[in-house]
């Protein structure tokens, strides 16, 4: 192992280390296409990894920072920019927490609307993630296919919020906007399409004997240790931990609606990967029932003063993202910006895990291992 | 399941996609058609009509240069700017109406949501790109314009899978 040699010579800040004959240093990123925005440093011995150390903060962009000199309004299109596949997602605990600090009741309509829309884009999200994961894998089909299907769900947000990503579609108080009319029956349409096409993805994906050999036993996070290390979503589902806030904390209507959550035993990377897929076809039956429950009028927001001020006091709201627990943390000292804002995302606890998982592994599984986790570096960064 | 069984599975999967029809949109040959006309905002009730989010439309006997959209985008992209406009308006003393430029917008559409006079919508054309920063910028007489869009294209969902038509 390579040891770091203090020396009195040396300008503070410059360190030698003492390098090991057999052990490579090998800097993944934050170039490489299989590592994102950001730097996995890997020590490898022949083909086994002796350490990870993943160096995020490539692109950092002080959304937090700047959420204090903007009002509550002229926030939401920045701080959706973290992850602007899930958008909605993302907004989602800001919104919560600004409509607690205002104190303003949202329409029913709107809680149904807001549902839809987070699950729609909670799919376009993780049809994103399972793309990218196709592509690691080699698997060229598992790349065009999420893409492609993609497409609907992205033309479904689009009829509803106008815009393909980056919706800027919540706000305190409700929606910007009601759906367009006969919504109901193309978004049952597209989405019950949409389940028969990734229903397909079992045999060519994650019944494929290639895929399990590839991804099973790689990277095995136990229930402890998820426990332990902090780990949301569907890292810690995957591990056999039921714990889905849409049901242990439900917000907006989810109390309403008929909620599974899916638990793997395994721990694996394949379970993993599979977690997120199986969210998916639940997403589809959330929408179905949302749908069906949605009341048919009604206003979709309560009307706010356009500098709306924050009373005094604190507020944290989480929810369930794409990825895991998504969380707001905003203080307000009775004026128009917030005092502080602080985002609480599950991408940067996912990434935890990642040096524990990685030990040992072959070189060969880092991107199996690394996607897995249901990492978005942009979103850890903030 | 056995390994050799597995694998053929997944390639019978693939082989039964020759015969689903092709999903992609020929993009410049045909364009995806949208609801309505481009968002717009009624500030009598305060909620927004559902349309696309593209080039903006200024209504220039409606807009009395009151610069709300302007303060609306200073925190958000700083994309608008209030310009003299030659011709005068009775409602409009001063002659300022908004100069958006594209190169900074992040088409949120809080603009929109700010004018309380119908002057400011958006409209279903997105086809901004310029050879020239200096095109991106569009002056009130270019936003006045209405554009000419052909979006037909509809999304056709049957047996042999989903296309656009």
């Amino acid at each position: 192992m390579t040891e770091v040699i203090p020396t009195k010579q040396m300008p503070p800040g410059l360190q030698v280390e003492n390098v090991d004959d057999r052990i490579m240093t090998l800097n993944v990123g934050p170039q490489h296409p299989g590592s994102g925005h950001m730097r996995i440093i890997v020590k490898i011995d022949g083909d086994y990894i002796v350490s990870a150390d993943p160096d995020p903060g490539y692109v950092h962009r002080g959304e937090e920072k700047m959420a204090e000199s903007r009002n509550y309004i002229t926030n939401i299109p920045h701080l959706e920019r973290p992850v602007i596949h899930d958008s909605c997602n993302i907004l989602y605990p800001y919104v919560l927490g600004v409509e607690e600090l205002v104190g303003i009741e949202v329409p029913e309509r709107a809680k149904y609307v807001r549902v839809i829309a987070a699950e729609l884009n909670r799919c376009i999200y993780i049809q994103y993630w399972l793309a990218i994961y196709g592509i690691f894998l080699g698997h060229s089909t598992m790349f065009m296919w999420p893409a492609g299907d993609r497409e609907l769900l992205i033309d479904l947000m689009e009829k509803i919020t106008g815009a393909r990503v980056t919706h800027a579609y919540f706000i305190p108080g409700g929606v910007r906007n009601d759906v367009p009319s006969n919504f109901e029956d193309v978004c049952l349409r597209q989405v019950n399409y949409f389940e028969k096409r990734i229903k397909e993805y079992a045999d060519i994906f994650y019944d494929n004997p290639i895929l399990k050999a590839r991804t099973e036993d790689t990277g095995v996070l136990s229930r402890e240790d998820a426990i332990r290390l902090g780990t949301t979503g569907s890292v810690l589902r995957a591990s056999g931990v039921d714990y889905d806030l849409r049901i242990k904390e439900p917000y907006d209507v989810y109390d309403e609606l008929d909620v599974h959550t899916n638990v793997l035993k395994a721990g694996d990377s394949y379970a993993r990967s599979k977690v997120p897929w199986l969210d998916m076809l639940e997403s589809c039956n959330i929408i179905r029932q949302a749908l069906e429950k949605m009341p048919k009028s009604g206003s979709v927001r309560t009307k706010l003063k356009p500098n709306p001020k924050g009373g005094e006091g604190e507020v944290y709201r989480r929810v369930e993202s794409g990825r895991g627990s998504a969380g707001c943390h905003i203080i307000s000292k009775s004026k128009p910006e917030p005092y502080r804002l602080k985002l609480s995302v599950s991408s940067f606890r996912n990434l935890i895990a990642l040096p524990y998982l990685l030990k040992g592994e072959k070189l060969g599984n880092m991107p199996a291992v690394y996607w897995s986790l249901n990492y978005w570096p942009v979103e850890a960064d903030r | 399941m056995g390994t050799a069984t597995g694998i053929i599975k997944a390639l019978n999967s693939g082989i039964k996609h020759l015969a689903v029809k092709r999903f992609t949109l020929r993009y410049p040959e045909q364009k995806l058609k949208f609801v309505g006309d481009g968002y717009q905002f009624d500030p009598a009730s305060g909620v927004a009509i559902a349309g696309l989010k593209g080039r903006h439309m200024l209504f220039h006997d409606h807009c009395t240069g009151c610069q709300l959209c302007s303060i609306a985008c200073e925190g958000v992209a700083e994309a608008i700017a209030m310009v003299k406009v030659p011709d005068t308006w009775g409602h409009n003393k001063k002659a300022i109406m908004p100069q958006i430029d594209y190169g900074k917008c992040v088409f949120c559409g809080l603009c929109v949501d700010a004018c309380p006079f119908y002057a400011l919508y958006m409209s279903n054309d997105y086809e901004l790109s310029s050879f020239t920063k200096e095109g991106l910028i569009y002056t009130p007489a270019q936003l006045q314009v209405k554009p000419q869009v052909q979006q037909d294209s509809e999304l056709i969902i049957d047996k042999r899978g989903a296309r656009h038509g």
